[in-house]
């Protein structure tokens, strides 16, 4: 995995140096080394192939390759290392040529330093990324899915598609999600919400699991989730791709291209992808009304002016239907105590359909971006950013009288943001930085003859933040401030009788600051410490909730005096580099919390002639959460990787004394991936390369830390899932097609997620074959 | 710079300087604040109300429940009639379960010992719909009778039929309990 999350491309230097004229035009050599960009150390075995003509070669011990006899004219010379994203070369061959390359080969899933391009600023974040190549190689992945194995990171589900990500205990309103620089607006609040998000669009999806990461908005109390595209190549001939994978539970289809070419007047790139699943099937039974169908398109163009002024235009529409299981579409406590006494849930049919019928979801998100940075001199960069979202989500509903074809929720939300920043490199080489971010959020109810769950609102924030850092020999330090005022209009109907419309306005000013300091110490070690104070107000769902919600299986009310909660984040990191071969980090957190704002179960039972609810209202409390976050890769005689990742979490209640529900519980994924060292060259045409294999295992533990009372039936067991992949690119004279087979849940194992809704009714997917397929040219 | 810094401020002000426009409080055409279910000797005699109403919905307003007293050794024609008097004037949602008679059926579960009700109506399919009953009483006794609405059970699974909602599946729309006295 790859830091190159704020390195648009990986930085290749190369020299064209030792001409010597020859007069025979096939003549030509080509040599060069390999060395890994952070350490400058040689990097061996790397694969080096020349696309036109089908050679490769692999870096000796000295990071050095060589081909000769090579023909005067235009090359693509392909630099792929194991667990790297490939990076490419476009030459025009001459003469006989040297070429250096750094090659970006620290693995991030360890949590680097992030320095951001020379004429950028410093972060100091801890952070872990997925690169491209993943994101291609687990093309029936959801965003959220992609990113599970990471250390400090668990899924929130409702079934198999639904699924949001849950970084160091936090999720929905306390996690921003920015999607190509633009907090990801939506109705995050719901555990029945998956990020509207297409990952084929994306090159990286970051985790920074900073103490406060300041420089974004969203209401973070710390982690962000980053996903965003790649400066496109510049490379003067189209390139494109194209992504194909079929899976067996669900009989699933992912189709995806990418094109695009870059020129002086205008570089573009388009990305289109779609995705057809039906029902799940866990080991005995099929989850019917499982399914999913989506259609996503992006475009993105970029334009420069002499390397002062770069410009991007980005849009997306994102479309998804998606199925959720019928037998789970209970809400009375007793009757989900029946269900999950059930052998199958109710509603289990013998056959398969691809079919999504209420209740379903259907989402749409539509994405438009612009953004200019001015490059204004050596030391300073100035950033403008103006975007545009809509968010429309329907939720459709059993209903009497034909009415399931009427949503029984229907949102509307429009949001725009208007960012500006400003970086500037000051004397001494402090590096400063200052922003102003502005987000106008505006969501509409339309009819569905249903009182609405979450009230019509208008609201406006806007933060300004300022940070600065310097490194000064072996320590990097980095310190900031941010302040942000949201104003809130929201318009609630009672159910009284008449019913009544209620007009609240609020005004909330939330202030957060950060310190952070990594040192350097000996033998390519290094300790980081953050600490962070941020602020979330109360969110529109957290004061104005009001109605039975299936999501939580009760009446959910808001309460209109809750206050802003504030968190403080403390976070210890350790991490040792001591050679390409070997990497480990450990990460220590506690997050204290001072009115953490909970849904808490009351002692009320609420009569309503559908039956009695339990009753949950928006509370707050105090509360901490702590925990270890490890992660570990090794490679053993270059024939071998391992990489290891555990995470520990643990959440209170401080107030009552008693556990946070929701929390993940420990989790643990290892793999050993072997690969062949050099291309297997299956005739003179067809080369094989980076051939691996992959053996994996993730194991969750049991929740443990919870009282019986907190839940309607007690968390399920721990489980144990393996899985296995084999993946190689093989490669012609004129394209490269990747080629790949993986087993999830390989033996078939019966399971329940603590963390997926659907536990209370039915089991979780059973054994999955992906067959992928991944041409590029 | 200072001035495109602060043009950019005001832009997003210049979109929240109007007030958002209130919300269409919905016609909740579904909603069902009231059940009847009335009781009539076989003799004509003897006219009992059960009546459960709830006219705010999910809201904290606790329903009005009617509970009432039934003779012993007695045989009752039962019917059920649900409402919404949410609406003006009030809409009578028995003609939608009517017309979904095959979608909907309703069940009765008494701790009341000797209280027996059976289903006197069918729906196309010749399965019981519930809207109209019988029941007989037997010795005197007091307890509770509760009375449910599935939407889209499963007629045909085992027992749901003769009346036992065990496996009927499907979404409760109603289930509301009426205190019962025999005498």
């Amino acid at each position: 995995m790859f830091n190159n999350i704020l390195k648009y491309i990986i930085i290749i230097f190369f020299f064209l140096c030792n001409t010597i004229l020859l007069a025979q035009d096939c003549s030509i050599s080509i040599q060069g080394r390999v060395v890994d960009e952070v350490s400058q150390l040689p990097l061996s075995y790397v694969n080096v192939y020349l696309q036109e003509t089908s050679q490769g070669a692999a870096t000796d011990n000295d990071g050095r390759f060589f081909f000769k006899n090579v023909c005067v004219g235009h090359y693509h010379i392909i630099f792929s290392h194991i667990g790297c994203e490939d990076s490419k070369l476009h030459i025009d061959l001459e003469r006989d040529t040297v070429i250096n390359v750094d090659l970006d080969h620290s693995d991030h899933s360890l949590g680097t330093v992030v320095i951001q391009g020379p004429k950028d600023n410093v972060s100091i974040q801890p952070n872990l990324s997925v690169n491209r190549k993943k994101i291609e190689d687990s093309s029936n992945q959801n965003l959220a899915g992609l990113i599970e194995n990471e250390a400090g990171v668990h899924l929130i589900k409702n079934g198999s598609g639904i699924s949001k990500p849950v970084v160091q205990g936090l999720f929905g309103n306390r996690l921003t999600i920015l999607n190509n620089g633009i907090a990801q607006s939506g109705q995050q609040w719901g555990n029945d919400h998956s990020p509207e998000i297409d990952p084929f669009a994306a090159d990286n999806i970051t985790i920074l699991k900073g103490a406060s990461a300041l420089e974004y908005n969203g209401g973070n109390l710390g982690s962000v989730i980053l996903v965003e595209p790649k400066r496109i190549t510049r490379e003067p001939h189209l390139h494109g791709q194209v992504n194909y994978s079929y899976e067996s539970n669900g009989r699933g289809n992912n189709a995806n291209f990418r094109l695009e070419k870059y020129s002086r007047k205008i570089a573009w790139r388009i990305n289109g992808t779609l995705r057809k699943y039906g029902d799940r099937k866990t080991t005995s039974y099929y989850l019917n009304n499982t399914g999913l169908q989506e259609a996503n398109f992006s475009i993105q163009l970029e334009k420069e002016w002499n390397e002062k002024i770069f410009v991007d235009l980005y849009a997306s529409s994102f479309n998804s239907r998606l199925g959720v299981l019928r037998g789970s579409h209970i809400a009375l406590p007793e009757e989900i105590e029946q269900a999950f006494t059930l052998l199958e849930p109710f509603y289990t049919e013998p056959n398969f359909s691809y079919g999504v019928d209420a209740p379903k979801q259907h989402v749409s998100h539509q994405l438009i971006k612009l953004k200019a940075k001015y490059y204004q001199n050596e030391t300073s960069v100035l950033e403008f950013i103006i975007a545009g979202q809509l968010n429309d989500r329907k939720e459709f509903d059993i209903r009497r009288s034909g009415r399931s074809d009427i949503p029984a929720l229907s949102l509307k939300q429009y949001t725009v943001n208007v960012d500006l920043t400003y970086a500037k490199i000051l004397g001494d080489n402090w590096n400063f930085k200052i922003g102003n971010q502005c987000i106008v959020t505006d969501n509409t109810n339309n009819p569905t003859g249903i009182l609405p769950l979450i009230p019509d609102y208008l609201s406006w924030e806007n933060g300004i933040f300022a940070t600065i850092s310097k490194k000064i020999n072996v320590v990097q330090f980095k310190s900031g401030i941010r302040y942000d005022f949201e104003r809130q209009e929201a318009l609630t109907i009672t159910n009284t009788l008449p019913k009544e419309i209620l007009r609240y306005k609020n005004n909330f000013q939330n202030i957060s600051g950060l310190l952070a300091w990594e040192v350097d110490i000996l033998d390519h070690q290094s300790i980081s410490i953050y600490s962070g104070l941020s602020m979330r107000n109360p969110e529109v769902n957290e004061l104005y909730s009001n109605g039975v919600h299936q999501g939580v299986s009760g009446i959910e009310e808001g309460d209109v005096n809750l206050e802003s909660e504030i968190a403080l984040k403390n976070i210890l990191e350790y991490k040792w580099l001591p050679s390409p071969s070997f990497s480990l980090s450990t990460l220590a957190y506690h997050q204290r919390f001072k009115d953490y704002i909970f849904l808490n179960p009351q002692d009320e039972i609420r009569p309503t002639i559908r039956g009695s609810f339990p009753v949950f209202k928006y509370e707050q409390t105090d509360a901490s959460i702590y925990g270890v976050d490890f992660s570990s890769q090794f490679t053993i005689s270059n024939l071998i990787i391992g990489q290891v990742k555990y995470s520990y979490l643990r959440g209170d209640d401080t107030k009552n004394d008693v556990p946070l529900i929701y929390m993940p519980p420990s989790s643990v994924f290892g793999s050993l991936t072997y690969r062949t060292l050099n291309p297997i060259n299956l005739s003179s045409k067809i080369t094989l390369d980076e051939f691996e294999i992959e053996l994996n295992n993730r194991m969750v533990f049991e929740q443990i830390h919870i009282l019986a009372e907190q839940d309607f039936i007690a968390p399920p067991a721990g489980y144990n899932l393996v899985g296995l992949k084999v993946s190689t690119n093989m490669l012609t004279p004129s394209y490269k097609v990747r080629l790949f087979v993986k087993a999830d849940n390989l033996l078939n194992a019966q399971y329940r997620d603590y963390l997926n809704r659907q536990r209370y009714f039915a089991d979780d997917v059973g054994i999955s074959i992906t067959m992928g397929i991944n041409f590029k040219f | 710079m200072k001035i495109n810094y602060f043009l950019f401020l005001a832009l997003p002000l210049l979109l929240t300087s109007c007030d958002k426009d209130d919300p269409v409080i919905p016609n909740e055409e579904e909603l069902i604040t009231t059940v009847n279910y009335t009781l009539t000797s076989s003799d004509g005699q003897d006219v009992v109300l059960l009546s459960f109403v709830d006219l705010d919905g999910d809201g904290e307003n606790q329903p009005t429940i009617m509970g009432g007293t039934l003779s012993a050794n007695t045989v009752y024609t039962g019917s059920i009639e649900l409402l919404n008097e949410a609406e003006s004037p009030a809409e009578d949602i028995t003609e939608e379960v009517q017309e979904e008679d095959d979608e909907h059926q309703f069940f009765f579960q008494s701790t009341i010992s000797e209280l027996v009700v059976s289903y006197t109506d069918q729906d196309g399919d010749g399965n019981p719909v519930g809207l109209n009953t019988s029941i007989t009483t037997g010795a005197p006794d007091s307890g509770n009778l509760t009375v449910t609405l599935r939407h889209e059970p499963v007629k045909d699974a085992a027992g749901v039929s003769a009346g036992d909602i065990t496996n009927a599946q499907g979404e409760t729309d109603i289930e509301v309990t009426f205190p019962i006295d025999v005498q």
